[in-house]
């Protein structure tokens, strides 16, 4: 039911990812392609949230992709390529967004109050992301504000440690679990209607 | 939900973030509350949301290995001429702050030049003699045909104008004559 800490497989993993970016780093282009080809539609999705537009994310990626080459030899931590990557990417959409002359979204108000007890208790039957409830789900993510809604899906999507959220988002981990906690809120406040007792 | 057992407990639960000892310990907490059921399914609905959500990933140009190697390839090498389409709009995007830069380093060696040559005409125009005052009113009183011009620097032509008008009319002795 819960997944408990089992290294082994985890490991295994990390191993092999190791060894890829090791042969990378020599200029394996083999290596390089195998890592793009595990990392990238991760980077996608992350910039295509952030951008919330598919060709902007389409070229970020590739953007992403350009610039990791060219650094990775700066990668300290091997076991860290995810969160390195996904840090590359927010750079980058940043950089998209400043030269767009587009600011960033400030903390919304939004949450503010809100009650958790109120959120309905989803089914099981709730589980599958049908069409709509993808729809759903991509609208209530769009109310958040951009900072919270990538911090959030660092997390959820993304399965990144706080700690390495903290250092993508150039944050405080106080902060990074404040707004979390914050965007969850908002995101189930949203999503309550449609799930827990539809039929 | 009280302070044994967070959120923030429950999600790393999930992610498989605690040791056996934490995790069994959060575990059979979330499994007596209430509170902790409660945010468990929200937390599994996420995840499990998440996850199929990123099993329907798009077939998008981006994550072709062939488009990517075309960049890498226009990034290593940005003097050759001829290039893929999608690499040429990507140089002129690179050559754009390029050549604003060649464009103001050639406008500060111009401004330089200007600057030096102004200096040097500055420089010209000051070699000229500058007269003092007194000068300047000997040579208007010479000139104005009151005085005749000391063009002699000895004593006695000097001593002789002076009798000639029972003065010292003239402090400096002799007017240059360059």
């Amino acid at each position: 039911m819960f997944a408990a800490r089992d290294d082994a497989p985890e490991a295994e993993a990390h191993e092999g990812e190791r060894a890829l970016l090791r042969r990378a780093r020599t200029g394996d282009p083999v290596a390089f392609r195998l890592l793009f080809e595990r990392h990238s539609p991760a980077v996608w999705r992350f910039l295509k949230d952030s951008f919330r537009d598919e060709a902007a994310a389409d070229e970020a990626t590739q953007e992403t992709f350009v610039r990791a080459h060219g650094r990775l030899a700066t990668l300290r931590d091997e076991d860290r390529l995810a969160s390195w990557l996904l840090g590359i990417a927010r750079l980058v959409f940043l950089e998209a967004r400043r030269s767009r002359g587009v600011h960033l979204d400030v903390d919304g108000e939004e949450s503010e109050g809100l009650v958790e007890a109120v959120l309905p208790t989803p089914t099981p039957e709730d589980l599958l992301l049908d069409r709509e409830t993808e729809a759903l789900l991509t609208q209530a993510l769009g109310h958040l504000t951009e900072v919270r809604r990538s911090a959030l899906l660092l997390r959820i999507d993304h399965g990144l440690p706080y700690e390495e959220i903290a250092q993508v988002m150039g944050w405080s981990l106080p902060k990074v679990k404040n707004e979390i906690h914050r965007a969850r809120l908002q995101l189930r406040e949203r999503l309550a209607a449609h799930v827990g007792g539809r039929s | 939900m009280s302070n044994v057992c967070r959120e923030q407990d429950l999600d790393a639960l999930l992610a498989g973030e605690l040791s056996l000892a934490d995790a069994e310990r959060v575990r059979a907490h979330s499994e007596t509350c209430a509170a902790c059921n409660h945010a468990l399914a929200w937390l599994k609905l996420e995840r499990g949301w998440m996850a199929q959500r990123a099993r329907r990933m798009p077939a998008r140009p981006a994550l072709n290995f062939a488009a990517l190697e075309a960049r890498l390839a226009a990034a290593n090498a940005p003097a050759r001429p001829a290039s893929a389409p999608g690499v040429a709009s990507r140089r002129s995007e690179r050559a754009t702050p390029r050549r604003r830069s060649d464009w103001s380093h050639r406008a500060v060696m111009a401004l330089g030049a200007v600057a030096a040559v102004s200096f040097i005409l500055f420089s010209v125009t000051q070699v000229r003699p500058v007269h003092s005052t007194e000068e300047l009113w000997s040579q208007d009183v010479l000139a104005s045909g009151l005085l005749q011009a000391c063009v002699d620097p000895s004593g006695e032509a000097v001593a002789a104008l002076e009798d000639r008008f029972s003065a010292c009319l003239i402090a400096s002795p002799a007017v240059p004559t360059y």
